[in-house]
């Protein structure tokens, strides 16, 4: 196996961005750039990424990993090929997001942040996605693709199974989103 | 002006309004044009006529706060607050989507006025789509020779960069924003300093909101004494208000200020199912719940924080809770995310989410905080779900009276004020449920849990 390391695209995206900040100040700046598309490329961010980075922006280990387990949207380990996320919070919760949930987590046969066994499905509940007044709300992540997610809004039973069928079948029904 | 002036919202829902050209036949980038060369307090003295307040929560005089930036700083910096992610707020997701060229054009206003090379975005990470709308149109800005050197053709340079945040509501206070911008964890700091005389790599800066720096093209155009007449006593303009939960037609609204709660569910199309309103937080959920009767009040700044019609909010029936310096607490306009609940909603469930966020969102720094947003969110949890023990309702109080005003930033006090003002408004709802709690010990059963 090869050592991992950082994509073209990532190394371009970090020069053309060094000059727009201070001197000295471009490496630490740039940390939570390249951690988020270091996590693209690899699927989650372990030591070894976050040795890679730490190495290329100048930075100390310790800094990287402070900022990797500060933020929701790094993962320490791989999520499903889809990453659904639905909001509970307050406007959502009104909408009966809990009841939504629960539905995703039986079908699923999974909890909170979990996988589905064939790695197809990560579950997540998730604050405030600020779209409350279309709520329930989800947020549908596919690996690889940037231009998903989608936000998926006024959810009810009927629309959140035919997004469960969807990615069981092995796509993201975009149709239903926006 | 018309009774029906939309200054930000006009264009939304239009799929064109987010292409330069399409912006520009609307005469946008003309105000920015013009700024290149005015003198940069021309620009700072329409803003301050205007008396437009921060439309992230604080509701600050923004005129006033770009007064704070020291004469003689040779590095300003201008950031702007795009990690919209109070519940209950949803409206910059709005403007970044349908309407990006107007924040834009606000920035290079903006930085003209304060001096400012370097121009940063912090928008939220989850925001992948407005993330993309906005890289787009700051490409397009570019390709134009709007930003970059010598814009307009004229001497001023102005770079704009956007940076994305990566899930932490706590990156939406200024000063843990600016700690994530550097790049590291989103941990707020101390005030003072300001940012405005030592924020980003420790030069001057000014962070505003989306909405507030959407607003300065038109203040520049028709002029900072006309936006003030939009507006009543010391707050100019329109506001866009967001509105969720129970109403007919939720949404973002572009309103007078002097629009109360009752005008607002009107406009929403009433309740939903003709239902009777039970609560409404007036702006996003940090801030403290208003009940039925008091929604003749407008939803703007001074009033909802003076008016007497509101309830102050206590820390035990007939002791009031301090605010600092001997004020009271009613409530504040905040970000304008308004949460409309009807009548069936269970307050202390609703109170349970939202201390379930805080204490989700907590950066971990402050005592009081870290630990006294779990307490709450765990508390408020078991009185919630049938499990309360005598004495949790006064318990609530005294954690969230002893969070408040004990902490680096907002985000303790976020949560103890709708604590308290649960408990001053709902009383009743959280006691009836100790009282049924699955847990109570039965009557004239000898001794209580061990």
């Amino acid at each position: 196996m090869t050592a991992k390391q950082l994509t073209p695209e990532i190394e371009a995206w970090i020069e053309q961005r060094w000059s727009r900040f201070p001197e000295g100040a471009a490496g630490k700046a740039l940390t939570l750039g390249v951690l988020y598309q270091a996590q693209e490329t690899f699927g989650h961010v372990d030591t070894e990424v976050i040795d890679i980075v730490a190495d290329r922006l100048g930075v100390t280990a310790a800094h990287v990993r402070g900022v990797a387990t500060f933020y929701t949207m790094i993962n320490a380990r791989d999520v499903g090929r889809y990453h659904l996320q639905v909001c509970t919070n307050i406007g959502c919760m009104l909408d009966g997001a809990y009841e939504l949930f629960d539905r995703c987590k039986a079908r699923l046969g999974v909890q909170n942040k979990g996988t589905t066994a064939d790695g197809n499905v990560t579950l997540s509940e998730v604050e405030c996605l600020a779209a409350c007044g279309y709520g329930p709300v989800a947020q549908i992540a596919e690996r690889g693709k940037p231009e998903i997610p989608l936000y998926f809004e006024h959810l009810d039973e009927k629309k959140i199974d035919a997004i469960l069928d969807a990615l069981e079948a092995g796509n993201v029904p975009t149709e239903l989103g926006r | 002006m018309g009774e029906n002036l939309k200054i930000i919202s006009q264009h939304f829902d239009d799929p064109q309004a987010r292409h330069l050209d399409h912006y520009e036949t609307h005469g946008g980038y003309r105000m920015a044009r013009k700024s290149s060369s005015m003198a940069p307090g021309d620009i700072h003295g329409e803003v301050k006529a205007s008396n437009l307040r921060g439309r992230g929560g604080a509701g600050f005089p923004t005129g006033v706060k770009w007064g704070f930036v020291p004469k003689d700083a040779e590095t300003v910096y201008l950031v702007v607050n795009a990690d919209e992610s109070e519940p209950g707020t949803f409206k910059d997701r709005h403007i970044l989507f349908w309407n990006p060229h107007m924040l834009l054009e606000g920035m290079i206003i903006a930085a003209r006025s304060l001096g400012v090379r370097n121009a940063y975005i912090y928008i939220r990470g989850e925001m992948q789509r407005e993330f993309r709308v906005l890289q787009d149109a700051v490409d397009q800005a570019y390709a134009k020779g709007y930003l970059g050197e010598g814009i307009f053709g004229s001497d001023f340079d102005l770079d704009i960069t956007i940076c994305r945040g990566l899930g932490a509501y706590i990156c939406g206070e200024e000063t843990a924003l600016l700690s994530s911008l550097e790049g590291g964890r989103g941990w707020p700091r101390l005030k003072p300093p300001f940012p405005a005389v030592k924020g980003l790599w420790g030069q001057p800066t000014i962070v505003n909101n989306v909405e507030t720096i959407a607003n300065l093209p038109w203040i520049l155009e028709h002029g900072g004494q006309a936006f003030a007449d939009l507006g009543v006593g010391r707050s100019g303009g329109l506001r866009l208000v967001s509105v969720c939960g129970h109403v007919n037609n939720p949404g973002v609204y572009e309103l007078p200020l002097t629009v109360t709660g009752n005008d607002l569910i009107e406009m929403c199309g009433g309740m939903r199912e003709g239902k009777a309103v039970k609560g409404i937080i007036p702006g996003g959920v940090s801030m403290p719940v208003l009940t039925a009767d008091e929604l003749d009040v407008p939803f703007e700044f001074d009033a909802l924080q003076n008016d007497e019609r509101i309830r102050e909010v206590e820390t035990a029936p007939g002791v009031k809770f301090d605010l600092g310096g001997g004020r009271t607490l009613r409530t504040m306009a905040g970000s304008g995310g308004v949460v409309v609940m009807d009548e069936t909603t269970d307050i202390t469930k609703a109170a349970w989410r939202i201390l379930h966020f805080f204490a989700d969102e907590s950066c971990g720094q402050c005592t009081p905080c870290r630990e006294g947003t779990g307490w709450l969110a765990s508390v408020a949890h078991r009185v919630a779900f049938g499990h309360g023990r005598a004495g949790d309702v006064e318990l609530m109080a005294s954690i969230a009276d002893g969070i408040a005003g004990n902490t680096i930033c907002a985000l303790g006090d976020a949560a103890a004020w709708p604590t308290l003002a649960f408990l001053t408004k709902f009383r009743g709802e959280f006691e009836d449920k100790v009282k049924n709690s699955h847990d109570a010990a039965p009557a004239g059963a000898a001794g209580g849990a061990p």
